[in-house]
């Protein structure tokens, strides 16, 4: 099978995850029964085996462009949702993991790959700076998820009438220590990313920095997330104003994304 | 399905659904009465077990019928015992018998029939009555089963399903609204002001969750020591309220005083307090229980500040209440469920007396053909003796395996009779 048809494999398993969670916020049954898990689980092992496949198709590691990079950042959230899940339990992340990891792959299923990327981009930086970045990415996506889940809860408590997501959405105080772990976590890997960044773009074109919007953006999200951390440590913010400026900061990094998969070439070759 | 697998169950008794209060109370048997009431049922109506469920929703009387049909007796045990009531009228009254009866008792235990569904207090009701019985003698095999299996179920139904998830109580609502905020509420200061009876009840569900109480005292300090002593906290004057808002978690107020006493200004001040940023600026729950109302409604506005007063409270409880209705029908069909495995489990008791006494007859058999051909070979080793033993009860083992299985599907299935009949008329037993 080509990485292609695993891919749609791939998607109709996800797909169950998305079900179940429609299901769940109109139902309110709990959200990952065992199937899902297992269903979500196995998706994961063929979404492992399309990027293999794809690694070997392209001769390179498959990050760069929309159809790769959705692809392998969908990996990389469905992976750390799964780890975090291990860990807390936390049936509602899957409100914005599974929606989010079948459009990634549905992206990736609706586009081809890119034509073949110049030779710049072979080397042990790209993979590096690839998969710092995109678990960097899954990290601060999960963060800027409790961030939402916690606004949500907020506006529920606040407006003492609880309606549909009151019942599903956990404690504020669980909401935002998850979120303080993941931005630090995310923090961590999106700095390293952005070193090993630099160091393959100096040795692809010879320059650190080329100025980019891709890279001024990755900057704006690594000055936004550092200034969340000071804040929370210097001063005990948290709460609204520390869930604001996750999302704040996951745009940025949304940006940088949506930047690179468009324009790959820029990342990829000399100007 | 042939519903008259257990013809001799049957419940008879009167619920919030079909009596009123009048009626209710007059049938209730004290705590102390009910092992001679359950002797003087079993006596008069001839039943070979019975049990007596008796709380302020409902008075059920179960009973496992004797060779006469118990039903009239029951009621009228029902209706005479006390001899409060002139006439038990007669729509009141309900009664069920075989599998409407075992349903019921599912149902019962599952909270599915209670007046608030999903309340938790049933479940330890119905445990006990069988309890009582069992101390009294009255319950047997019958009833004995029906209590282990109806009370599994209902656990099942609380675990499984949402149907007591959450809470329907002002005092209940509160803790819940708390651990949605806080998470965890060990270790989280509570601050009672004013000792009510609400407050209390509040407060004493937070305290086990580990939380810390402090009871702010009025004008008298000592009703405040004596409720903080109760708490396992520590009492502070009315002075102290606005030191004490800047380290409290959560506020539960309910003074008598005609005027509010927790300002705005008040907490503004003291959310802004060094002590306060210290603490993370972290959330603080505010619950005014009092009618005139305590805490300003201003307070609300404040970031990070959550405030609920006694239609709020009551309001959640109502939206909760609506929660449970929704999980009810998951719950109706998992008692279905365990209902059907129980009346399918119940008919395969019926082969059980023949499978019984088929194994008897043949083990019968085979040792006596052993002890002939004992007598024949003379002594035998050791290890010829176990294998004559291990080759016989693997035949006999082997010839009855089939029988046994189908026997008992069979009557599972609700086709027992014929076949016992038929079998022990070729088998001769």
């Amino acid at each position: 099978m080509s990485a292609h048809a695993y891919l749609l494999l791939t998607l109709a398993f996800y797909s169950v995850g998305l079900v179940q969670t429609v299901m769940h916020v109109v139902t309110r049954r709990p959200l990952l029964g065992p199937a899902t898990v297992a269903a979500t689980l196995v998706g994961f092992a063929l979404h492992t085996a399309s990027l293999s496949l794809r690694w070997m198709e392209a001769g390179h590691f498959p990050a760069l462009g929309l159809h790769d990079g959705a692809s392998f950042l969908a990996w990389a959230t469905v992976l750390v949702f799964l780890l975090t899940y291990l860990r807390t339990r936390l049936d509602a992340l899957g409100l914005a993991v599974f929606p989010a990891a079948f459009a990634l792959v549905l992206i990736a299923a609706l586009t081809r790959p890119g034509p073949g990327v110049p030779p710049a981009v072979a080397g042990l930086f790209l993979p590096l700076h690839a998969l710092l970045a995109f678990f960097g990415y899954a990290a601060l996506f999960l963060a800027s998820a409790l961030g939402a889940l916690y606004l949500i809860q907020e506006y529920e408590l606040k407006a003492r009438a609880p309606s549909r997501f009151y019942y599903l959405v956990p404690s504020l105080e669980r909401c935002d220590t998850l979120a303080a772990q993941s931005v630090a976590v995310g923090f961590a890997l999106l700095t390293l990313a952005i070193v090993t960044g630099l160091l393959w773009s100096y040795e692809a074109r010879g320059r650190y920095w080329t100025g980019d919007a891709k890279e001024w953006s990755a900057l704006v999200a690594w000055g936004l997330y550092i200034l969340l951390l000071v804040a929370r440590r210097r001063t005990g913010w948290g709460g609204r104003r520390a869930a604001l400026l996750g999302i704040a900061g996951f745009a940025a990094v949304v940006f940088t994304f949506v930047w690179m998969a468009i324009f790959p070439g820029v990342a990829g070759a000399q100007r | 399905m042939r519903s008259d697998s257990l013809p001799s169950l049957l419940i008879v008794g009167v619920s919030h659904r079909t009596a009123p209060l009048e009626v209710r109370e007059a049938l209730v048997f004290p705590r102390g009465e009910l092992a001679d009431a359950l002797h003087a049922l079993r006596a008069q109506a001839g039943l070979h077990e019975a049990m007596i469920l008796s709380t302020c929703n409902r008075v059920e009387l179960y009973g496992r019928e004797g060779e006469a049909p118990a039903g009239d007796a029951l009621q009228s045990f029902l209706h005479g015992y006390h001899g409060r009531l002139p006439e038990l009228p007669a729509s009141c009254v309900y009664r069920l018998a075989g599998a409407d009866a075992v349903r019921h008792a599912f149902r019962v235990a599952a909270s599915l029939e209670s007046m608030v569904i999903g309340e938790p207090q049933i479940l330890g009701q119905v445990k006990e009555a069988y309890h009582t019985a069992e101390a009294a003698g009255t319950l047997g095999p019958t009833l004995g089963a029906l209590r282990n299996r109806s009370l599994s179920a209902a656990k099942r139904v609380r675990h499984e399903t949402g149907i007591g998830r959450n809470a329907v109580s002002i005092s209940h609502v509160a803790v819940e609204l708390a651990r949605k905020i806080f998470g965890e509420l060990k270790d989280k200061n509570v601050l009672l002001v004013g000792a009510g009876k609400m407050s209390e009840l509040a407060a004493r569900r937070l305290v086990r969750e580990g939380a810390r109480a402090t009871v702010v005292g009025g004008r008298t300090f000592e009703r405040a020591a004596e409720l903080a002593a109760a708490l396992g906290g520590q009492a502070v004057p009315l002075e102290a309220l606005r030191s004490e808002l800047a380290i409290a978690d959560v506020v539960i107020s309910g003074t008598g005083a005609p005027q509010t006493i927790i300002k705005t200004d008040d907490v503004e001040s003291a959310r802004r307090s060094t002590v306060a940023r210290g603490r993370h600026r972290r959330p603080l729950f505010l619950i005014d229980i009092a009618v005139p109302r305590d805490i300003e409604a201003g307070v609300a506005r404040l970031d990070g500040v959550f405030l609920y007063d006694l239609d709020d409270l009551r309001s959640v409880a109502d939206a909760n209440l609506r929660e449970r209705r929704k999980e009810a029908s998951a719950a109706e069909a998992l008692v279905e469920r365990e209902v059907r495995e129980f009346l399918d489990w119940q008919r395969s008791l019926d082969a059980v007396p023949l499978v019984t006494e088929l194994r008897r007859r043949a083990e019968e058999i085979r040792r006596a053909e052993l002890a002939r051909l004992r007598q024949r070979l003379g002594p035998l080793t050791r290890e010829q003796e176990e294998a004559l033993e291990a080759a016989t009860s693997a035949i006999v083992n082997k010839l009855l395996h089939s029988p046994t299985v189908h026997l008992k599907e069979a009557a599972r299935a609700g086709e027992g009779e014929e076949q016992v009949g038929l079998i022990r008329k070729l088998l001769g037993l």
